[in-house]
C-alpha cells in the first residue's frame, strides 16, 4: 500500500516535470546553443561564436530596442496598477448587488483577441483615426498629431490589454485585508487619506508588486500590440526575434536575442520581489 | 446457410464482440481506401487563395481525383522557417509561393528536392535564361515585377524611380507624409532600394548611395509596414500617395476600380519569380511533383496569370487579351529586359540591409 503511494507521489512529480523538461528546459537550451552558432548568409554553421552577442550590445538599433522594451515593461506595470488599485478597491469593497456583474465587465476585455483590441487601438490613434478627426473637426489642430508609431502607442495599447490581470492579483491581496483594520484607524481620527497610505497601500504592498510584475512580464514579451502600434522607430526586443527569426531567418542573431530578453526580464522579476519581499515583510 | 459462430440461430456473444472488434480495427483501412488521395499545399490568403483555388487547385483536383488541403498562411520567409524548423517535414507536400532566396537557403541546408524535367517535364518550356535566376530546385510559376504605383486623383503619373525616393524634386511639399516606406524584410523594399542605389551610380554590391536617398525620403514618408498586404489600406484610404509595388496585385486592384494608376518607370524593373518546391520529408512527393508539374500548364498559367494579373513563367501561350499585353511579360524580348539582381547577394546581406534600414528610419 505505502509502495503505491509512493509510486503514486513520484508519478505526480514526474509528469509535471517532464513537461517542463520536454516544452521548456529542453527549447530553452536549444535556443541558448543556437545563439552561440555562426550564421553565414542567414544558414547555421557549426562554428562557435560570440559574435551575435557582440552584434546585439553594440549595435545602436538592438540596443534601442533592449532600452524601448523595458521602458514599455515598466510603463505598462505602472499604468496598470495605477488603474487597476481603485477600481479593484472598489470592486471588493462595495455592497451593490451588481458586484458579480462589475467584476465581470472589469474582466471582459479578457473575452476579446488582443489583435482586435490593438486594432481597437490603431483606428483610435492612427493618422485618420478618430483623434485627429474629432480634433481637426472642432478646429483645433489643422494638421494630425503623430500619435502612432509611436512608444507612448505601445504602452497605451499594451496597458488596456493586461489590465485585468492587475484588477485580479490586486482584488485577491485587497481581499485578504480586514476592513475593520480601516474602520479602526479612522476611528482613533486618520483621515481616509491617511488611512490608505498607512494600512491599506502597505497591506496591498504584495498584490501590487504581484500586478506589476505580472504586467511588466507579459508587456516585455508582447508581439503584436508593439508591431502594429509600433513602427521601425519603435522596436522592441519581441519585434526585433520575429524579424530575425521568421522575415530575416538570421536564427542565431535571433537566438542570441531572445537569450538577451530572458536573462533580462529574469533578472528584473528576481529583484523586484526580492525588493517586494523586504517591503511587504512586517 | 448456418452463419459463423451462429449457436441455436444466434451470434454467440463472443463472436459478436470478435465481429464488431476487427470491424472497427478494420474500418481505417476501408475509409482510407474509399478516401482519395491527398496533398497539402501552402499558398498565401486573401485575393490570393481565392485565386488560386479557382484556377489551380480545384481543376488539379477534378483533373487527378485527389483532394487538395490548401495552407493559405505565411510569407515565403515564414514558410522557409517552417521548413527549416521541422528539417524539411513542415506538414505540406507543397511550398507553393517560394522567391529565389529561400530557395538558395533550401537548396543550402538540404531541405529541398532538387526538380528536374523528369519529375516537372514543364521546366522544359520556361523562359530562356530562367535557369539563371531560379536554382534546380523549384518550378517557378508566376512572374511579376516591382514597378511604381500612385494615386491618380492625387498625383500625375511618376516616370522615374527618383520620383520615389525623391518625391519633393517631382512634387513640392504636398507629398510630405504621403510616402510608404517598405522594410527590406519584404523585397520589394529590397528592389526599390537597389533602385535607389543605382539612381546614385551603384549597385547590389554598392548599396551606399540607396542609404543617401533613403535618408532624404524619410522626412516625406508617412507610413512604414513591412508586407504588400499591410500597405494596401494605406492606399485606399487616400492616406499614402506613391509606393512601390508588385506587378500582380497592382492589376489586381486597379481591375477592381481602386483609383491607383501603375506604371514601369523609365530605369526599368526588377523581376520576381514565385516557385513552387517540394520539402524533403513531403509525405506525398509523387503527387507534389504532378502539382508543380500541372502548375506549369499553358491552361492553368493563362487562367492563373489572367485572374491575378501576372506575367505566365514560359513563353509559348499566345492570344492574350491586348490590354493585358501592354503591361505583362509575355515575351522573350521582354523577359530580357528585366533585371534580375544575384539572389546570393541578396540573401547574404539582406539582414545587414534591414538593420541598416532599420538604423535610418529610427
Amino acid at each position: 500500500m505505502g509502495t503505491q503511494a509512493g509510486f503514486w507521489r513520484w508519478a505526480a512529480l514526474a509528469i509535471p516535470l517532464g513537461v517542463l523538461v520536454f516544452f521548456f528546459a529542453l527549447p530553452n537550451a536549444l535556443l541558448l546553443s543556437a545563439s552561440f552558432l555562426k550564421s553565414e548568409a542567414a544558414v547555421l554553421t557549426d562554428e562557435l561564436t560570440l559574435e551575435n552577442y557582440r552584434e546585439v550590445f553594440e549595435s545602436r538599433l538592438f540596443r534601442g530596442a533592449i532600452l524601448r522594451t523595458f521602458v514599455v515593461g515598466v510603463g505598462v506595470g505602472l499604468l496598470d496598477v495605477a488603474l487597476a488599485f481603485p477600481l479593484a478597491y472598489f470592486l471588493v469593497r462595495t455592497t451593490s448587488r451588481w458586484k458579480g456583474v462589475l467584476i465581470a465587465l472589469s474582466l471582459a476585455p479578457l473575452l476579446a483577441s488582443v489583435i482586435v483590441r490593438t486594432y481597437g487601438w490603431y483606428v483610435i490613434l492612427n493618422r485618420n483615426g478618430v483623434i485627429n478627426e474629432s480634433l481637426m473637426g472642432f478646429g483645433w489642430i489643422e494638421t494630425p498629431l503623430r500619435l502612432m508609431p509611436s512608444t507612448g502607442a505601445i504602452i497605451v495599447g499594451l496597458a488596456h490589454a493586461l489590465l485585468p490581470y492587475a484588477v485580479l492579483t490586486l482584488m485577491s491581496a485587497l481581499n485578504a485585508i480586514n476592513p475593520n483594520l480601516e474602520r479602526a484607524a479612522m476611528s482613533l481620527g486618520a483621515s481616509r487619506l491617511r488611512t490608505f497610505v498607512h494600512v491599506v497601500l502597505p497591506l496591498s504592498m504584495p498584490g501590487l508588486i504581484g500586478g506589476f510584475l505580472l504586467c511588466f512580464s507579459i508587456a516585455i514579451s508582447a508581439y503584436a500590440t508593439p508591431a502594429i502600434l509600433g513602427g521601425p522607430a519603435t522596436q522592441t526586443i519581441a519585434t526585433q526575434i520575429y524579424v530575425n527569426m521568421m522575415t530575416l531567418l538570421e536564427w542565431a542573431l535571433g537566438s542570441a536575442l531572445a537569450v538577451v530578453l530572458i536573462v533580462s526580464s529574469m533578472a528584473v522579476l528576481l529583484l523586484t520581489s526580492r525588493v517586494g519581499a523586504k517591503k511587504a515583510a512586517p | 446457410m448456418v452463419g459463423i459462430g451462429r449457436a441455436n440461430g444466434f451470434v454467440s456473444r463472443r463472436r459478436f464482440v470478435q465481429g464488431t472488434g476487427v470491424a472497427a480495427l478494420a474500418a481505417p483501412n476501408v475509409l482510407s481506401a474509399q478516401t482519395p488521395e491527398t496533398l497539402v499545399v501552402n499558398t498565401q490568403g486573401g485575393e490570393y487563395q481565392e485565386i488560386v483555388e479557382a484556377t489551380v487547385i480545384r481543376p488539379f483536383e477534378r483533373k487527378f481525383g485527389v483532394r487538395v488541403t490548401n495552407d493559405a498562411t505565411g510569407t515565403s520567409a515564414q514558410d522557409y522557417a517552417r521548413i527549416r524548423a521541422s528539417r524539411g517535414a513542415p506538414g505540406f507536400d507543397v511550398a507553393a509561393v517560394l522567391n529565389p532566396p529561400e530557395i538558395l537557403l533550401g537548396q543550402r541546408e538540404g531541405l529541398l528536392e532538387r526538380l528536374s524535367e523528369r519529375e516537372v517535364p514543364n521546366l522544359a518550356r520556361m523562359w530562356r535564361g530562367m535557369e539563371k535566376v531560379v536554382p534546380p530546385f523549384a518550378a517557378p510559376h508566376t512572374l511579376q515585377y516591382a514597378g511604381l504605383i500612385y494615386n491618380k486623383e492625387r498625383l500625375e503619373a511618376p516616370n522615374s524611380w527618383s520620383d520615389y525616393w525623391e518625391p519633393h524634386r517631382r512634387y513640392g511639399d504636398r507629398i510630405r507624409g504621403r510616402v510608404i516606406a517598405y522594410n527590406p524584410a519584404n523585397l520589394l523594399s529590397v528592389y526599390a532600394l537597389i533602385h535607389a542605389a543605382q539612381l546614385g551610380g551603384g549597385s547590389v554590391n554598392n548599396m551606399d548611395p540607396a542609404w543617401e536617398r533613403l535618408r532624404a525620403q524619410k522626412p516625406f514618408v508617412g507610413v512604414n509596414v513591412t508586407t504588400s498586404a499591410e500597405g494596401v489600406p494605406h492606399f485606399e484610404n487616400g492616406a499614402v500617395w506613391i509606393s512601390p509595388f508588385w506587378s500582380g496585385r497592382t492589376g489586381y486592384y486597379i481591375d477592381r476600380g481602386l483609383p491607383f494608376g501603375a506604371v514601369i518607370p523609365r530605369e526599368g524593373v526588377i523581376g520576381l519569380f514565385d516557385c513552387c518546391a517540394v520539402p524533403v520529408g513531403a509525405r506525398n512527393k509523387r503527387l507534389a511533383y504532378e502539382f508543380c508539374n500541372f502548375r506549369l500548364e499553358p491552361d492553368v498559367q493563362r487562367a492563373f496569370s489572367l485572374a491575378y494579373f501576372s506575367s505566365p513563367s514560359r513563353p509559348d501561350i499566345t492570344d492574350w487579351p491586348q490590354a493585358f499585353r501592354d503591361q505583362q511579360i509575355l515575351t522573350q524580348e521582354r523577359f530580357d529586359q528585366i533585371q534580375w539582381p544575384d539572389s546570393e547577394v541578396i540573401g547574404a546581406q539582406r539582414a545587414g540591409w534591414t538593420r541598416r534600414w532599420q538604423d535610418i528610419m529610427a
